[in-house]
């Protein structure tokens, strides 16, 4: 029988492959906006055991805000923390219980903290001394 | 003018924010007080663990400026959730002789270090109380933060042991007026008596 369809082979260059989960390096042109941190959030922090990890990277794909990160040249796991907003999604899909959650209150680092709050110019007026 | 700015966490402990408010302008309406107390969407409160905040004032005149639904140099602070205070700055804004009360099960020197030196010398106290374990149950509410039906009674989760708390560092009411105000009536009493008070 005829087959409808021809079997095509592409060859993707290197600098072109789409990377594992489509995560790419944003360029961020204007810096970090302060405004959009989420890691104040977080209650309780992921932190990952690499010796329980099997990298099967079930958290890579669940992290609703892609602030799993494949780190170390692919080979281990981390967080940006200044996104994470602590969802508990990475310690709920791991298969091997490699990722805990810890009270955020026990760092001492890790959140961005917010000095003042984001106002209005007319509203800042009000808060003023 | 006394102004109440409390912080709490967005949907998950909404409800509860608004109760330490709702309780504590009842008990200042009840001793013949002049009282407001309201929400903002300006944190926009529908997204879970967002810092969310809620006002509340009470004043013994009639208060005038009915028109501004944010209160911009608040005399009280609470915080539902104390790890809200290390991303934001919660004390932002506050008077001189300002009382700030959290409820956590640390000691209330552990979390002075996420208040910026420029807000410290205004605080006259800080307190802890430990309401997540007085009153555990906690009233999940999805319908978002523009009132919506509240059907559950006003203090009825750890929203009373905070509002009692505060009652107890800042003297604004008194034990009687939060007892009768809130729902639970054994979490209001031991967020009175269990508050750990440091003066400043």
């Amino acid at each position: 029988m005829k087959t409808r369809f021809k079997k095509y082979t592409v060859e993707i260059p290197e600098e072109m492959a789409i990377p594992f989960a489509g995560i790419v390096e944003s360029p961020k042109p204007n810096g970090e906006q302060p405004m959009m941190l989420t890691g104040g959030w977080r209650i309780y922090r992921p932190v990952i055991d690499s010796e329980k990890c099997v990298m099967c990277k079930s958290c890579v794909l669940a992290c609703p805000d892609a602030t799993v990160l494949l780190v170390d040249g692919g080979n281990k796991i981390g967080f940006n923390l200044d996104y994470c907003k602590g969802c508990g999604l990475c310690t709920w899909v791991c298969p091997v219980n490699a990722i805990d959650r810890v009270p955020e209150l026990d760092f001492e680092d890790g959140v961005p903290f917010q000095d003042a709050l984001f106002l209005l110019p007319h509203v800042e007026a009000l808060y003023a001394d | 003018m006394i102004e109440i700015t409390v912080w709490c966490t967005g949907v998950i402990q909404d409800k509860e924010g608004r109760d330490v408010c709702l309780v504590l302008t009842e008990a200042a309406f009840n001793e013949g007080k002049f009282t407001q107390a309201f929400d903002n969407y300006v944190d926009l409160p529908d997204r879970i663990n967002v810092q969310v905040r809620k006002y509340a004032r009470i004043s013994d005149t009639v208060i005038e400026n009915v028109f501004e639904y944010e209160n911009h140099k608040p005399n009280i602070i609470g915080v539902t959730e104390a790890t809200i205070m290390k991303g934001i700055n919660v004390c932002y804004g506050i008077q001189p002789g300002s009382v700030l009360v959290i409820n956590t099960t640390k000691d209330p020197e552990e979390l002075l270090k996420y208040v910026p030196a420029k807000q410290k010398k205004n605080l006259k106290a800080v307190a802890t109380i430990d309401a997540l374990g007085i009153a555990p149950e906690q009233l999940i509410d999805y319908s978002g933060s523009e009132g919506a039906e509240d059907a559950s009674a006003i203090g009825g989760g750890l929203g009373a042991a905070m509002a009692g708390a505060i009652a107890a560092v800042s003297g604004l009411v008194k034990k009687e007026s939060v007892l009768a105000a809130a729902a639970n009536r054994t979490a209001a009493k031991r967020g009175y008596d269990e508050v750990k008070i440091k003066q400043l």
